[in-house]
């Protein structure tokens, strides 16, 4: 039994084009566990997160968090479980109360959970802002978000999720609207409570640099309007990607080394113009409009995600001519040295994702 | 590709520019003392973190820097004239003509209202000098939509809200080069797009580069982006030039700033698995309460006493290739410091 699961879930927004925006999604996750889920806008990766939160009910399908159907959860079980799943959102100027102090943003939750009472709420409050890099004073606690940084927001929403004690974070998109120097304090700290608390987290993110650094060691799940088309354990999938979808996102990352920038440009003409946006297929493979390995066959019969070995699933009928990711190899040598550093540092396992030497530091 | 272009004119040049919100003490100049020179034929980058002036700069080449800012000293010419001197008249007959602007946030630039056509209608309406036939101007709107990859017939009758973020992101740039602007200057141009979208409009960009010839300004805090795209390269840092220099001057390790190399070094790349990768202590300070001496001490790794007492000033080498650094520079004579972070 696993901590999550979410079995055959599908979901169909009752507004719009009345196309299932899941289609059959299956997913687990151990406790401690990090699945990054990435794919472009509209892929559907927002909604099963939230999903997954308990935001939204699915049409079909079921998500289980500890063996329990969380749709039919009712009374006292509802409430543990509503305390365990906690959501961290992409927007920290949206995702704030602003007519609230950060106290009152706070307090309530652990007052409701009885995790505080009104005696000793204020001190386990300055304890969470220090936990999370904030001014652990009173004064900072009558203060408004929009007296804040984005950074320091984004702090706030994350002190509130961990105030639960939950099991589960779900992460999306959380550094996205941060500015570059913050975006790397902000998964450190994350990080550091799945290091120090055990927390798994289900991280979403369309920037696979991100998810290579936050989720070392977890699992990505790459989807595509709606569906899982490459799952796998991180540095695989990332390394080798056994899905022409996964190798195009890949591709398409802007790569701070203009040299490289300009190799690629020259070398590299299937990631282009029309194949990287546009509609799915309706019949066959999902992603065969925009493959650049497309035959006839995956016009009219669409692959299962099937087990390739070593943990790692793909749909697709030729994921053994993914082409390598040449940009990539010269790159990835000082990148095993690093990993197998850590591998030899973390040995004693733990669930430690990243051994990560330094501070976040204050915004 | 080469940086080399043919015309080397110079299209832009910002003189000694200063941008200030407020008067007297209260004062807080969101730019301060900018010099810069755009060739025609380049695509130049102005880098920094927010609050770092970047758009505000932008906002100055138009003149529409948002009250009570304004500038308060030196100047910005266009083909040699002065754009911080001209009249209302004149600055409107550049802009959208000569200079245009895509903003940031391509989500709002539109009216819900009204279908994209309209709009372009109504652009074509407010610049009569640009085509003889209005039906000309949707052809060649038509045209440009082809270039940024839509398609030309669904668009102009869409409204807004019937098109993705990543579709009026590349409607906005078709709008700004309709009236054939030599120069256009770009907002945050791929901010808030996910990968895919993002890639799409570097390619676009440098397509519509080499085949209209347009000179682009871009905003960006993505240096990754700047490497892909740009020639030329301007990082500021709480309203000063911190270091400009063609794109592999920036990215080549050699002599750097160290905010830049703090900037490179926060980005976690998916070239390795990130353990090299620093965030950069410390935040952009409050331009209202700058530190003595060099603005980027407090969170600079190689300060040293002297950094805390003066503005470094902005020093080149033979190929224009400028930093403000004192610990840096210090390369340029040739006794170079050996500590590196």
């Amino acid at each position: 039994m696993s901590l999550l699961e979410v079995t055959n879930v599908t979901h169909t927004y009752a507004t719009g084009s009345g196309r299932p925006v899941l289609h059959g999604i299956n997913l687990t996750a151990e406790p401690g566990d990090i699945v990054a889920l990435v794919g472009e806008s509209g892929c559907g990766k927002t909604t099963l997160g939230r999903m997954i939160a308990g935001l939204h009910e699915p049409t079909g399908g079921t998500i289980s968090f500890d063996g329990q159907d969380i749709a039919k959860l009712k009374g006292r079980q509802r409430k543990q479980w509503r305390r365990q799943v906690q959501m961290v959102h992409q927007d920290p100027y949206g995702s704030l109360n602003p007519g609230l102090t950060i106290g009152s943003t706070l307090a309530p939750g652990m007052l409701q959970h009885k995790l505080a009472n009104w005696r000793n709420v204020q001190d386990k409050m300055l304890e969470l802002l220090e936990q999370v890099g904030l001014d652990p004073t009173p004064e900072f606690l009558q203060r408004y978000p929009h007296q804040l940084s984005g950074g320091q927001r984004q702090r706030v929403s994350i002190a509130r999720a961990i105030s639960l004690d939950p099991k589960l974070i779900v992460a999306d998109e959380v550094t996205s609207m941060l500015d570059v120097s913050m975006r790397v304090a902000i998964l450190d700290l994350l990080l550091r409570f799945a290091r120090e608390r055990g927390i798994g987290y289900v991280f979403i993110s369309h920037d696979f640099g991100v998810v290579r650094y936050f989720a070392q060691g977890g699992r990505i799940a790459v989807m595509f309007f709606g569906h899982i088309v490459e799952e796998g354990p991180v540095e695989a999938l990332i390394t080798k990607p056994r899905h022409p979808y996964t190798h195009m996102l890949l591709q398409a990352i802007p790569v701070p080394d203009p040299k490289m920038a300009r190799k690629r440009t020259q070398t590299e003409e299937d990631a282009k113009g029309e194949r990287l946006i546009g509609e799915p297929a309706t019949t066959g493979c999902v992603f065969a409009n925009r493959c650049p390995l497309v035959q006839d066959v995956c016009r009219k019969q669409a692959p299962k995600l099937a087990d390739i070995g070593g943990g790692h699933r793909t749909a697709c009928h030729f994921s053994d001519q993914v082409p390598p990711l040449a940009h990539m190899v010269g790159t990835t040598a000082g990148g095993d040295h690093d990993r197998n550093g850590s591998k030899a540092a973390d040995a004693d396992g733990a669930g430690d994702a990243v051994p990560v030497a330094h501070h976040p530091a204050g915004d | 590709m080469t940086t080399t272009s043919v015309d080397t004119d110079l299209l832009l040049q910002v003189d000694n520019l200063t941008v200030a919100f407020g008067d007297g003490p209260g004062s807080v100049k969101a730019v301060q003392d900018v010099t810069l020179d755009v060739k025609a034929g380049e695509i130049y980058a102005l880098v920094g973190e927010s609050g770092c002036g970047k758009s505000t700069l932008a906002y100055s080449l138009l003149g529409i820097v948002p009250a009570p800012g304004r500038v308060t000293r030196g100047e910005v010419r266009f083909r040699g004239r002065s754009t911080t001197t001209m009249d209302k008249t004149e600055l409107n007959k550049l802009r959208g003509a000569e200079i245009s602007m895509v903003f940031q946030g391509a989500m709002n630039a539109f009216n819900p209202v009204l279908t994209i056509g309209k709009q372009v209608e109504h652009i074509l309406q407010a610049h009569p000098e640009v085509f003889d036939d209005p039906k000309d101007g949707r052809a060649y709107f038509e045209h440009l939509l082809g270039l940024v990859q839509l398609p030309p017939e669904r668009i102009w009758s869409s409204y807004e809200s019937q098109l993705s973020g990543g579709m009026k992101q590349r409607v906005a740039i078709a709008v700004a080069l309709l009236l054939k602007p030599s120069l256009v200057i770009l907002d945050e141009p791929t901010t808030a797009l996910d990968v895919l979208n993002q890639r799409l409009v570097i390619e676009i960009l440098n397509d519509l580069h080499a085949s209209l010839g347009v000179t682009i300004i871009f905003v960006t805090h993505d240096l990754a982006v700047v490497a892909e795209l740009a020639t030329r390269v301007a990082v500021m840092y709480a309203g000063r030039l911190v270091e400009s220099g063609t794109v592999d001057e920036i990215f080549s390790g050699g002599r750097r700033h160290p905010y830049v190399e703090a900037l490179i070094n926060a980005i976690p790349s998916v070239l390795d698995a990130g353990l090299k990768v620093k965030p950069i202590g410390g935040s952009v300070p409050n331009l209202a309460r700058l530190p003595e001496g060099c603005r980027f001490a407090p969170r600079c790794p190689l300060a040293e006493d002297g950094c805390r007492k003066a503005e470094p000033p902005l020093l080149g080498d033979d190929h224009d290739h400028l930093v403000a650094c004192f610990v840096t520079n210090r390369s340029l004579n040739g006794a170079r410091e050996g500590s590196e972070a």
